[in-house]
Parts: structure tokens; sequence; C-alpha cells
């Protein structure tokens, strides 16, 4: 991360290499900051996390699409901040080709944002804090999938959140995720606080019917 | 290289699961999700490192009217290998699923059609036996 000394100069040169440290050091904190809503079959995620960053700059982040491929978990082929606009979501790594087309159902700038990701509802609520924003993420998942989908989004806020500071570190989704250690940490730390189970990993593994 | 896969489109994936396993008798293989994304496979339990069938969710409007045509034209959309076609027309049947064409007579083998409730034809065969 670039330090007090640093000048904006020395910042520019350097922010491509910082990008690769500040990812090799990252590691995510503990699970936290979810709740889960169950109503029979249909269970919620809800995930709040606090940003030292306006509002207006997250709704940036959560709409426009060039800064949505530094973090989010799909690329988007256009903005999400206007109400009844359609936009392509592509599902980043997935095993085969996965494009869903979205609509914009709701979009309060800066503080609400609501639309579906291949069946999927996403519902953003940025609440201001004095300058800071407690951004809230409400989404259904499958039961089986909601301690790995807690565990993707925290870290997808993590690098948000280094995003906004003006130092990105890449996102980390799909393959990469997965992979990585803080992944499998936060998907059984989550497994935990929900009362779910986590499932066999490698995927290859043979499971009983 | 080797075939491991083949891919199945389904409207449905918890229904397409309960199908393939409860009623047809395949064992889940494979079950993993990313974002909207799933990824669900079942094997043969007479085969379980053999090749898997992919139970894809048909999002795709392309794909969609594909599947719809080739279901009108009773066309199916898999085949299965089994040793006994009778057999296994009653036990499928009995667990209430529903056959376009019963065990039949055709060049070289014993073709049987069944429903999967998820928008396809699975057409179960079994190769006839010539003594020469």
């Amino acid at each position: 991360m670039a330090t007090s000394f640093s000048s904006l100069n020395w910042h520019a040169i350097h922010v491509k290499e910082n990008k690769v440290n500040d990812r090799e050091h990252y590691v995510p904190g503990p699970a936290g900051g979810a709740q889960v809503r169950k109503e029979g079959e249909k269970w919620t995620l809800i995930l709040v996390r606090e940003l030292r960053h306006s509002p207006e700059k997250v709704w940036q982040a959560l709409t426009d699409p060039a800064q949505l491929c530094e973090w989010a978990p799909f690329d988007a082929d256009g903005s999400l901040g206007t109400v009844g606009t359609s936009v392509k979501l592509t599902t980043v790594g997935a095993p085969t080709p996965h494009i869903s087309e979205t609509r914009v159902t709701r979009a309060d700038a800066p503080k609400a944002l609501e639309y579906n990701w291949g069946g999927f509802d996403i519902r953003w609520e940025l609440e201001a804090l004095g300058g800071q924003t407690r951004l809230t993420l409400w989404t259904n998942i499958g039961r089986r999938f909601i301690s790995m989908g807690a565990a993707g989004w925290h870290i997808c806020f993590d690098v948000l959140d280094h995003l906004l500071s003006g130092a990105p570190i890449g996102r980390i989704v799909g393959p990469e995720a997965i992979k990585f250690g803080g992944w499998q940490r936060l998907n059984a730390e989550y497994a935990k606080q929900f009362g779910t189970e986590t499932i066999n990993w490698p995927p290859q593994a043979n499971q009983k019917p | 290289m080797k075939i491991k896969v083949t891919s199945l489109y389904v409207d449905d994936q918890e229904k397409a699961l309960r199908f393939y396993t409860d009623v047809l008798g395949f064992v889940k293989k494979t079950d993993f999700s990313q974002g909207p994304y799933r990824w669900l496979t079942v094997a043969s339990p007479e085969e379980p490192e053999g090749t898997e069938l992919q139970l894809a969710l048909n999002t795709n409007p392309a794909a969609k009217a594909y599947q719809q045509a080739m279901f009108q034209q009773s066309q199916p959309a898999a085949m299965f290998f089994t040793d006994d076609v009778k057999g296994d027309y009653e036990r499928i049947k009995a667990r209430g699923a529903e056959f376009t064409m019963p065990p039949t007579d055709v060049t070289a083998s014993i073709i049987a059609m069944v429903k999967d409730t998820c928008g396809n034809l699975i057409q179960l065969t079994q190769l006839a036996r010539y003594s020469r």
C-alpha cells in the first residue's frame, strides 16, 4: 500500500507494482457483517460493510462498468445506474460462458440500486454516515451455496475498499477466489455462523446420492 | 483426450436433479455454484468414474428454441445404454415418469423414450444381440 511519504508521481509509477504486492499480502479479516434470512427454501444473504468513502463514490463503483470489472464477480456491458436499462452481465470465470441480461429495476443515486443477476435478486443500499457509507447488499442464494457466496462477496468488498482508497489489488473472483486460502477459510467460517454445511472440495470428489 | 462430460439443457436444475437421481437412478457427482451459475453433474452408479452428464440451466433463448423444436419432433436430447430396457422401463414408470414410447424394436436395438420433466426426451437403448 502507498505509504505517507509517497508523492503522486511516485504513486503513479509504482501503482502497478503495488497492485501485485498488495494482492500478495492481502489476507481477509474474519467472517462478519453477514446475516441470513431464512424463509422456507428461500434464503437471503445480507452483507453490511462500512466504507470510508462517500455514497457518491461508492455509487459510481457499483454502477460504472469500468469500476465493476475491478472488483465485482461479473462484467457489465453498460452502466447499471439508470432505471429501466437492459445490461448484459457476464459471470467471470464460470466453467462455461455465462451471460445473463438484466434490467435495472431501481436506481436512486446514491441510495438504492436493484437489479437481477441471472435469476438472483440483488439489492444495494447506501447509507451516508458523515462522509462515509454503510453499504448493505441483499441477495437470494441457494442454501447450499450461501457460505460460498458470503465468502466471495466478503472478498469483493475488501477489493472494492482497496479500489476506492486508490490502492487497487485487482479483483479476486471465480477461480482466483476458490484457489485462495482466505476464501476457503471464510467459506468455513460463514458456514459455521449460518449453520450450513460446507461443500466437498475439490468439486470432483465423489458424493453419495 | 477423453469424452468425460456431456451436457443437457434443463429448465430447472433442482427438478432435473430429482428426475435424474430419484427417477432414473443416477447419482450426483459434482455440484458447485458461482454467483448465479451452477455446475451440476450426475453419473451412473454402474460407472461412477464414467462420463458425467451436466445438467445445465437453460437461460439461453437460442438453446430454448432448439430444445423445444427437438422435443416437438420427438428427437431425444440424450441417449443412455442399458442391458435391460424392459426392466428399466417398468422401474422408471413405477416411479411416475411419463414415457412417450414403450420399449420398441428398431434396427439393431430396442429403444424407449421418456420425458425428463425439464424439457427433454431421453432415449433408453438396449443393443440387440444377434446370434450368428
